[in-house]
């Protein structure tokens, strides 16, 4: 992730554009990032510092380009890169040596004016010679140490050097967000990834049903108390996620620069900006697009529905019927419950179905508090055969009803079962 | 339901506290019943009015009231005041003075080596024991440490040190070592080993800040004009701690906010009250050197393209100032070219190979006398280090190297010492009496740290802080702008004569 100091972004109209590089507007720069990746590739041996500036002279060719998009590129080169951090305590030693040495002809004088002066030129050479090494070779060795002058030992070059403008286009929003006090996000699907990528970056969220989907309102706990930026990071670390998922668009709240001082003036307090972005804004995610089940007995169930619907298409006991995987999502306080599927019945009735997979007592016990939270909605819960005698003694809901199944939950058991309690 | 069971009680989460509160309003004191609701959940004006405080927030994503965590020593003294049946869920963090059996107590070593305190530092003690929180100001060089673990040792409990930079917290570390005997956990530089007693930096309190807040009974902010911004803030914001201490030599401008965050002024003493009793009469003196001829002809070049720049800009928009440059420049564009421009003229001003040759004339002079140069950037530092083979403190060093310069050169291992920010605030330095500057910026409170340095009372000698400046830039302005400060009024300004140059 970038700094704020590498931060580039336009302000237009009360939004936030974080700076973007794109295919027609900036085409020379996939030609620039390949000799980038070109620098660094050949690179292996050479000191940070001088890749940096290898970087800076090959983007002086765009006279547009801001300081900042050069310290972002070799920011982001250099998190592909692996240094030599030189050898610290062996590099102390040897300054502490030297200096030590030193400090018996201090001062070391350009300008011999007396007999008592000590050349610097001779001084330095007695020192390095009592290390074995020429002046020039001790001079280098010095500060191997520090970070500007650590020695590049690989480079995981992007198998496609456009990676390097599409993770820089992602790194800049996420500077962006790096000041944001809120996220509002609005999706129609992909629900249950979204907040588990919002629980991952430790957001809090808050979620109210739209018309084809839910919004979730992020920030976090003292965001009710003040305006904060505190968790900027935490949803720049949840971008990454977001943008792999589908169906969303999302809305962050940016505080300016110095909000802080102005917060309490009427003026202040309705200064911001907005960053908006959606499914569609191009952004590439590096993190992987899950989307399996969890469960095989819920792929099977989804296939045996399917092949059910092609071998008795038009039969009567499954017409109008519909499964939806994670198709609901329940709210309470910050718990949150998504059912495995929603069945839906031909005159519009909606019923939860839950599969129950594990015999772990603390699974039962999760399972059996989700329950106990959303007492009034019908909910229709597949237990294995198996595990009948660890839920006999379960009180359930009037709305909650329970079918033990073997091998396979058959969807003509789940519509039998809904069917006879409606 | 679970809520039941645990409802009407006040929790400590991430930072703030939550208070679940599900009684009915006729259970508060009568007198805060503005509105006649008596058999309803309290309302918010209710609450507050209890409180005597604009203070809950109701947070509906968990449906309880909120407030920041510090605020905890004043709910807890109305909740005592009445019976409310609210339980306090919060960590006891009492000091010595109140013992309950869940208190959490620090004992110190009986066999504490504290240096008796001077009169002036009594006075500090005693007045921050009256209120328990607030800020003590003292120059440098006048002990604050002693004041802060006289007050440590005093409290009793669990304490947060919170230093500017890693080298202040290790020196807190060494102090609270030899003074309390205690061997303080670490926070920062690559550490996460908290203790009842621990030593962290501005930048670890903060980003640990929830996670610290309900461990520590007494917060001490050292140079704590640090506190600021609203990240910053946070790591007093977020505690629970009672028990606040400031300890700064300059309180800067936003003493109103350090105030609420950790008390108010308690204790403050001049630079001037002190200066010939405690601290050495100093001297400032000015050393103005030419750039070489390369070097001037370039700086004056890229001296009139800013100009030009600059009046270009001013003349399409007329309040155009520098921070507009900065953030055009961000966006880049012809400012960006400027921007460039202006960091090379700044690196002539500080690099100008005159100044080494000063120097080399000072490190005569003073030959004997431990010395300090200052810098203005890293490479600079490096730069003399690698010129003069004197050692370098720079962030990067590590600890023990760190360690063996600072004793070193007190020791008389090293003869002088060349540095940038690092060493601005309170590093220990005993008997420096000479300090170099080359080059940095005209903030106010960076030069009255890096007198700071020299202000030692050692004898009778006079101190020395020498400013070298390239004639005809900038930094001569800049020069001029310290010596309006406080810090050195009624010290002497000399002008050395340079040996002529043999060329």
């Amino acid at each position: 992730m970038l700094t704020k100091e590498l931060a580039i972004a336009r302000y237009v109209d009360g939004q936030i554009l974080p700076d973007r590089l794109s295919r027609t507007k900036h085409a020379k720069y996939l030609e620039l990032a390949e000799q980038m990746c070109q620098v660094y590739r050949a690179g292996v041996g050479s000191m940070r510092k001088s890749l940096h500036h290898e970087i800076q002279k090959i983007l002086e060719v765009d006279p547009e380009c801001p300081i900042r998009r050069v310290g972002a590129f070799c920011k982001l080169l250099d998190d592909w890169s692996e240094f030599d951090a030189g050898k610290p305590k062996k590099t102390a030693q040897l300054r502490q040596r030297v200096f030590r040495q030193a400090a018996n002809l201090h001062p070391l004088v350009a300008n011999v004016e007396s007999i008592l002066d000590r050349s610097e030129i001779q001084a330095k050479q007695q020192i390095a010679q009592s290390e074995n090494m020429t002046w020039h070779e001790l001079e280098r060795q010095l500060f191997s140490d520090i970070i500007e002058h650590h020695r590049l030992i690989k480079f995981d070059s992007p198998s496609d050097t456009k990676d390097l403008l599409a993770r820089y286009n992602v790194a800049q929003t996420q500077a962006a967000l790096l000041d944001a006090k809120q996220m509002v996000v609005e999706s129609t699907a992909d629900w249950k990834r979204i907040l588990r990528f919002a629980k991952l970056a430790n957001l809090m969220h808050r979620i109210e049903p739209i018309h084809d989907g839910f919004r979730f309102t992020l920030d976090g706990p003292a965001s009710v108390l003040r305006g904060t930026h505190r968790y900027g990071v935490q949803m720049a670390k949840f971008l990454p996620g977001l943008l792999s998922c589908s169906g969303w668009s999302m809305e962050a709240t940016i505080l300016p620069k110095g909000f802080a001082k102005h917060a309490d003036t009427p003026w202040g307090s309705k200064q911001r900006w907005v960053l908006k972005l959606d499914a569609n804004s191009g952004l590439q995610s590096d993190t992987q697009a899950g989307g399996q089940t969890d469960s095989g007995v819920e792929q099977q169930l989804i296939e045996s529905w399917k092949l059910m619907q092609l071998l008795l298409e038009g039969a009567r006991d499954l017409e109008g019927w519909m499964l939806i995987r994670e198709g609901d999502l329940l709210v309470r306080g910050q718990r949150v419950f998504f059912p495995d599927f929603t069945v839906v019945s031909p005159s519009g009735f909606r019923v939860l179905l839950e599969i129950v997979g594990f015999w772990t007592p603390e699974y039962r016990r999760h399972k059996a508090e989700v329950l106990a939270a959303f007492p009034d909605t019908p909910m229709l819960l597949a237990i294995p055969q198996s595990l009948k005698a660890q839920w006999k003694n379960h009180s359930f809901s009037v709305n909650h009803r329970v079918i033990y199944y073997g091998q396979e939950v058959l969807p003509g058991e789940i519509i039998r079962a809904i069917e006879e309690n409606s | 339901m679970s809520h039941a069971a645990s409802s009407n009680r006040l929790v400590f989460d991430a930072g703030t506290l939550l208070l679940d509160f599900r009684l009915p309003a006729s259970t508060l004191p009568a007198s805060t019943l503005p509105e006649n609701r008596a058999s309803g959940p309290a309302t918010k004006k209710q609450l507050d009015a209890w409180f005597g405080l604009n203070l809950w927030t109701w947070d509906h994503r968990v449906s309880m009231w909120r407030t920041d965590a510090c605020y905890y020593g004043h709910i807890r003294q109305v909740l005592s005041t009445c019976d409310t049946r609210i339980i306090d869920e919060v960590p006891r963090m009492d000091t010595g003075v109140d013992t309950q059996s869940t208190s959490v107590l620090v004992t110190f070593a009986a066999e504490r080596n504290l240096p008796p305190l001077r009169a002036e530092q009594i006075q500090a003690v005693e007045a921050w024991s009256t209120t328990r929180r607030g800020i003590v100001v003292m120059p440098t060089g006048t002990g604050k440490t002693e004041v802060a673990l006289s007050i440590i040792a005093q409290c009793q409990t669990p304490t947060l040190i919170v230093a500017p930079v890693r080298d202040l917290m290790y020196q807190w570390h060494r102090r609270i070592l030899r003074g309390l005997g205690i061997d303080a956990g670490v926070l920062g530089d690559s550490r996460h080993d908290i203790r009842p007693v621990t030593v962290t930096t501005y930048a670890s309190a903060c980003i640990h800040a929830t996670q610290l807040g309900a461990r520590f009974g007494l917060l001490v902010f050292d140079e704590c004009h640090h506190l600021t911004g609203p990240i910053r803030a946070d790591a007093a914001r977020c505690s629970i701690a009672q028990n606040r201490l400031g300890l700064t030599a300059t309180l800067g401008s936003n003493t109103q906010s350090l105030e609420s965050l950790i008390g108010p002024v308690v204790y403050e003493l001049g630079l001037q009250q002190v200066k010939g009793s405690t601290l050495a009469d100093y001297d400032v003196i000015r050393i103005p050197v030419s750039l070489g001829t390369l070097e001037r002809f370039r700086y004056k070049e890229l001296a009139r393209q800013i100009a030009q720049y600059v009046n270009e800009r001013r003349q399409q928009q007329s309040d155009f100032e520098w921070k507009d440059l900065c953030s055009e420049a961000a966006q880049g564009s012809e400012a960006s070219r400027i921007m460039r421009l202006y960091r090379e003229k700044e690196s002539i001003e500080d690099r100008a190979d005159e100044k080494i040759s000063v120097l080399e004339d000072l490190f005569r002079l003073h030959l004997g006398e431990p010395m300090i140069i200052f810098t203005g950037t890293n490479a600079m530092a490096r730069q003399v280090s690698t010129r003069f083979l004197i050692p370098c403190l720079l962030s990067h060093c590590g600890k023990s190297e760190r360690l063996d310069y600072l004793e070193g050169l007190r020791d008389g291992v090293y003869p002088a010492l060349v540095a940038n920010q690092v060493l601005d605030e309170g590093v220990d330095l005993p008997e420096v009496k000479v300090a170099v500057v080359l080059g940095g910026k005209s903030s106010t409170r960076q030069s009255k740290q890096r007198l700071g340095r020299i202000l030692r009372k050692r004898g009778d000698a006079r101190a020395v802080l020498y400013e070298v400046v390239a004639a005809e830039t900038k930094e001569v302005q800049r020069s001029r702008n310290r010596r309006r400060n406080d810090a050195y009024q009624g010290t002497r300004h000399r002008k050395v004569r340079r040996r002529p140059d043999p060329s």
